[in-house]
């Protein structure tokens, strides 16, 4: 039992790099802050593009619905390698754009952004779209009998409903995407897990993937608390009958 | 004769296979009141809905203060073949089920239309916006949610809010069916005001009483196509045709 212990909770090697493992794990919270903050915008921009109506942008909402679906289908770790693979290579790209250097970090923090931000902005688009279906017809008919064109009233009446009926869902996509922030790690980001398994080969020890582990732990858990109690208040909410304040 | 203020020549409109509307003819004269009669799936809140093009008929023609808003067959049925900003901006309309802003207090309601199609200022847009609230009998409520107002008041501000963009003509679609009975007196009122000022208004409804008293004419429909027009006193009290009485008869055992 003792080897199991020393395998995974030696508290000397925790301790020795402790530091080490928690900047790394602050590139994780980075990439996480920076692509969930982008895919955010992004997911909408195609819920909204999804939810046109009429003739004209037909070839735009397919255009939309095909690429929500193939992002959705292809593993994120694939994503991530077809784009650090390729991108550089493309020399009708600008160098600046295909090897982005931009705020000091280097480019497989940029590659790995692209690739949480175009994969999770497919899957936040479906949130969106749970979320602006639930809305109630009638309110965009009212927005369009005022004389409001169909953008302006996902602008100032559906949308802002819409986002009050997903928090739940959503913190969801965002502690997954906080998780699949360790995948960055295949294409030599030093970011936390890559920082342990460097560790774990010089040392032949795991505590320092533990320690990783509990990093996100502290993080994720009490994500998932909260969800449970977003899910719980809105279904008081559904069940009183009333709407969702926005704040 | 005056130019009529609406015109509805042959109007058809489908959903899939179900033919709703089948050929109606309508005029409607400036600052006339037409109540709209009939059973349910009758078509008469789906004809309120072809006029702001809501639901944009199949065929047939609206005029619009002279203006065709809706071309006729075998034009194009994108929404660029309709005058959607023309009719929206001067057609004004109420939902049976309110439809008010839940996340917007009743000035907001009423003053963001304003603001955003017409460009007004947002003072100028909230001033209005109290001076409809105070007309309405809610200028005590201005700051208040949806959720916090009866169903009467919310209807009042719904009210408010079509009178906001200053229409030439409103569509009433069954206003006072989702109100509790005590409720109904305040939004009738409201309307017969605003019949009062001279305001031309399409209303379906159910109130024989307002009908009567308000209505300068009543339209009884029936499967798609107006049954019968007139009076509304002729045609409540001593309807002609068969299946008016019938509905009449119905309707007035309750």
């Amino acid at each position: 039992m003792s080897v199991f212990f020393e395998q995974y909770f030696d508290f000397h090697i925790m301790g020795e790099h402790f530091w080490e493992v928690f900047d790394a794990f602050l590139q994780n919270l980075l990439i996480f802050v920076v692509a969930g903050i982008v895919a955010l915008a992004w997911g909408l921009l195609l819920a909204v593009v999804r939810q046109t109506p009429g003739r004209k942008t037909g070839v735009l909402r397919f255009i939309t619905i095909a690429y929500i679906d193939l992002l959705r289908a292809i593993p994120l770790l694939v994503i991530i390698l077809i784009i650090s693979g390729g991108v550089p290579f493309l020399t009708f790209i600008p160098k600046g754009i295909r090897i982005p250097e931009w705020f000091g970090k280097p480019d497989p923090f940029w590659y790995g952004v692209a690739a949480l931000v175009f994969v999770y902005g497919a899957y936040m688009a479906e949130v969106y779209r749970a979320g602006i279906e639930a809305v109630p017809r009638g309110q965009m008919e009212a927005a369009r009998s005022l004389g409001m064109s169909h953008l302006q009233a996902m602008r100032y009446i559906v949308v802002p409903q819409a986002v009050t009926k997903i928090p739940a869902p959503m913190l969801n996509e965002l502690i997954s995407l906080l998780k699949d922030t360790t995948l960055v790690s295949f294409i030599a980001f030093a970011e936390s897990t890559l920082v342990s398994r460097e560790i774990l080969a010089e040392q032949l020890n795991s505590s320092a993937l533990i320690l990783t582990a509990f990093f996100f732990l502290v993080i994720c858990l009490p994500g998932a608390r909260l969800v449970d109690f977003l899910i719980r208040r809105n279904q008081a909410k559904v069940t009183r009958g009333a709407h969702i304040e926005v704040g | 004769m005056a130019e009529p203020m609406l015109q509805l020549k042959g109007i058809h409109k489908r959903f899939g296979n179900l033919e709703v509307l089948k050929g109606v003819d309508l005029d409607v004269a400036k600052g006339e009141v037409i109540c709209i009669l009939g059973p349910s799936g009758s078509g008469k809140s789906t004809l309120l809905r072809c006029v702001n093009l809501l639901e944009p008929p199949e065929e047939g023609e609206i005029f619009l203060e002279g203006r065709d808003i809706c071309k006729g067959p075998g034009s194009g049925t994108g929404e660029q073949s309709w005058n959607l900003d023309y009719v929206r901006q001067r057609v004004g309309m109420v939902f049976q089920q309110f439809n008010l802003f839940p996340h917007k207090t009743a000035l907001q309601n009423v003053s963001l239309a304003p603001q955003t199609v017409l460009g007004r200022s947002k003072a100028e847009a909230e001033e209005k916006g109290r001076a409809l609230l105070e007309r309405v009998g809610l200028g005590d409520r201005l700051g208040q949610y949806p959720e916090t107002l009866s169903g009467g008041q919310q209807q009042r501000v719904a009210i408010a809010r079509a009178l906001a963009m200053e229409p030439h003509v409103m569509l009433f679609d069954e206003v006072t069916s989702a109100l509790d009975p005590e409720l109904v007196k305040e939004v009738l009122d409201t309307m017969r005001e605003l019949a009062g000022e001279g305001m031309t208004m399409l209303v379906v409804t159910h109130e024989m009483g307002f009908a009567k008293e308000v209505g300068d004419r009543v339209v009884f429909m029936d499967g798609g196509v107006v049954v019968e027009q007139g009076d509304p006193k002729q045609v409540l009290d001593s309807p002609r045709e068969e299946r008016t009485q019938r509905f009449l008869g119905l309707v007035l055992e309750r």
